[in-house]
Order: structure tokens, then sequence, then C-alpha cells
């Protein structure tokens, strides 16, 4: 088994798009975190603004997983700004079903992100991994990816709903 | 003293890319800083900008020891989170030192987060030096949460020669 393409996310991919998400979610142990829908993929993916774009990787009729799916790969990213060097490609989750791995198509997916990246003119592209997540790691210092957490001591935070609530009613 | 934040305009490009420099200075990385103010003006100000950024602005009579009434500004973008949806990321924050203390960032914070209401974000995200303790501490005051702590997360990053050698293996 070797044929896939990788093919822009089209509106009638989201279901699809939210199961893998589920998907990786289960792998990251968060799968009770996913509250997105199908509507908001929809919606916030191909308005006139997109919050995100996503690639696809589809396997022919032939070769579909053992529930039936053809689309068994993703990559959902979007464009973000570093006030030092410019624009930058932020890779937001990147997936590929178990049992499609090994047949170089996370591989494929990552180049062809990085191709966009340095189409846009982005200097860079950033994304996180899970500290426990060796294989991932791996994966990226292999081809050249830096740990900004550990060589600069960046530490991602988050402020939540309820806070940002509190915080924009505060004046 | 009294200030003001407000959205900020194609003319205070060079007020703001003054203000990027000094945060970098602080964060102790002034020699990383590439952009120029007409970068972040293209940037920033077209029809498809890359970036919001607000603005603390004092009265004449309060300006700075060099003469700046520009003193703070808050540098911001839209993402997207794969579990809950549309989320604002907040790039950077700073005031001037002799201008703290008064409740101005705290006051840019409050504007971003209400912007990222407005907009059907679920959540703020930034990344924060691990020895920076006195924006550590604001953040924590704040209801922030450190990711990185808690579940781990890494920052990650492909760029300059990295990113070309990637990007060239695409086919």
């Amino acid at each position: 088994m070797a044929s896939f393409i990788l093919r822009k996310a089209e509106p009638k991919d989201v279901s699809d798009i939210l199961r893998l998400i589920k998907e990786l979610a289960k792998f990251e142990e968060m799968e009770d975190q996913v509250i997105l829908t199908e509507k908001d993929l929809l919606d916030d993916g191909f308005g006139e603004h997109p919050f995100y774009h996503c690639v696809v990787a589809e396997v022919p009729n032939e070769q579909q997983s053992s529930e039936g799916h053809t689309v068994v790969g993703f990559a959902m990213y979007y464009f973000t700004y570093d006030p030092w060097i410019g624009k930058l490609l932020y890779l937001e989750d990147f997936y590929v079903m178990k049992e499609y791995r090994g047949y170089g198509m996370g591989s494929k997916i990552l180049k062809h992100l990085s191709n966009t990246a340095v189409k846009t003119r982005c200097s860079s592209m950033h994304f996180i991994v899970a500290e426990w997540n060796k294989p991932s790691i791996e994966f990226y210092k292999r081809r050249g990816a830096s740990d900004l957490s550990s060589e600069e001591g960046w530490r991602l935070f988050e402020i939540d709903k309820q806070y940002l609530v509190k915080m924009s009613s505060e004046e | 003293m009294n200030y003001t934040v407000r959205d900020s305009t194609p003319e205070d490009c060079k007020d703001i890319m003054r203000l990027i420099v000094d945060l970098a200075e602080y964060e102790k990385m002034a020699n990383e800083v590439k952009l120029t103010h007409k970068e972040l003006e293209a940037d920033g100000f077209s029809s498809n900008p890359f970036f919001k950024c607000l603005v603390a602005e004092v009265p004449e009579e309060f300006k700075s020891k060099e003469g700046h009434t520009l003193v703070g500004y808050g540098f911001y973008f839209f993402t997207y989170s794969t579990f809950k949806g549309r989320a604002v990321y907040l790039e950077d924050l700073y005031v001037m030192p002799e201008f703290r203390g008064k409740g101005i960032g705290k006051a840019l914070m409050s504007h971003i987060a209400q912007i990222g209401r407005a907009r059907g974000c679920v959540r703020m995200q930034f990344t924060v030096l691990d020895w920076n303790k006195p924006s550590l501490d604001f953040y924590s005051s704040q209801g922030a949460l450190n990711l990185t702590a808690t579940e781990g997360w890494q920052l990650l990053r492909f760029e300059g020669d990295h990113l070309e050698k990637l990007a060239q293996s695409a086919n």
C-alpha cells in the first residue's frame, strides 16, 4: 500500500477532520476536551477570513480503512506573527491513522507544510508537542526542529473562558 | 495619571517597533529582532492583516523621559484549537518601566480579552520565559495556567536552513 494524495480540505471533509481530531486527542489522553463540532469547523475554516487551513491525506477506495474511511490523515495550520521576524506558520494538529503509518505520509505532509511556509514567506514553522511524546519529538528533531522550551525556557500559558470573561468585564 | 488604550494605526508602527525592541532587550534577545517598522506596517494594516495591536497612550504632559507618549502595547492574533475552536493568542504585552504599576498592562490585557470574547474566542494563550518571575506572577494572578508545567507541552520550531531543507525535499 503506497498510493495516497494530499489535498486542500473542502467543506465536505469536516466530518472526517473531526473524526481524526478526536483520534489524535484520544492518543494525547485528552479526548474529553474536544468540544468542537462539525458546524464550528465549517464556519471557522471555510468563510471569508478562515481561522485555520487544513490539508488531508486520502487513499483510493480499495485501500479504505477497516471502518470504511478514505481520509486517513490531516494537518491543520494557521499563520501567526513574531514581532521580531514577521510571519510564521503554526502547525496546530498533525495526525495519520495508525494503520497508515510507516508509508511516508507524515513526512510528505510535513514537507508540504514547510513548502507552504517558504512560499508564503514565513520565517519559521512552530508547533507544540507533549514532552512525554518521544516518538513525535524524535520525528521532528530528526528533521531539524529545535525544542524552544528546553533551549530558551519558553513556557506555554493559557487563560480560559471564565477568566477571560472576568478580565474583560473589569476596567 | 490617565492613559488611553486604543487600536493602533499605520502611523504607530515606528513607536511599536521601538517598544518591541525594548521588550526583546528585557528578554535578553534584542539581537534577534530583524523586523522593520515598514514590514510591520505592510503585515498589520492590509486587508488581510497577520496581527492586531493595541497601544497605550499618555497625554503630552506625562510623556516619557525621552518624549514618548506611546508607552505600552498588546500584540495579538487569532488562532484555532482543534479541541475548542476560536482562540486569541497574546504574542507580546509590554509597558515601559517608568509607566508600570498603574494598571496599564492589565488594561491592555482586558481589552484584548474583550475583543477575543466578541469574536467568539474561548481561550487566550501566550508563552512566558521560565525565569521571568514578575510576569509569571502577574499572569497567575489573572487566572492563567502554566500548561507546560501541568500538561508537559514543549514549544518546537523549524526555522532558517532547517525549514528550507525540509521544504526542498517536498516533490
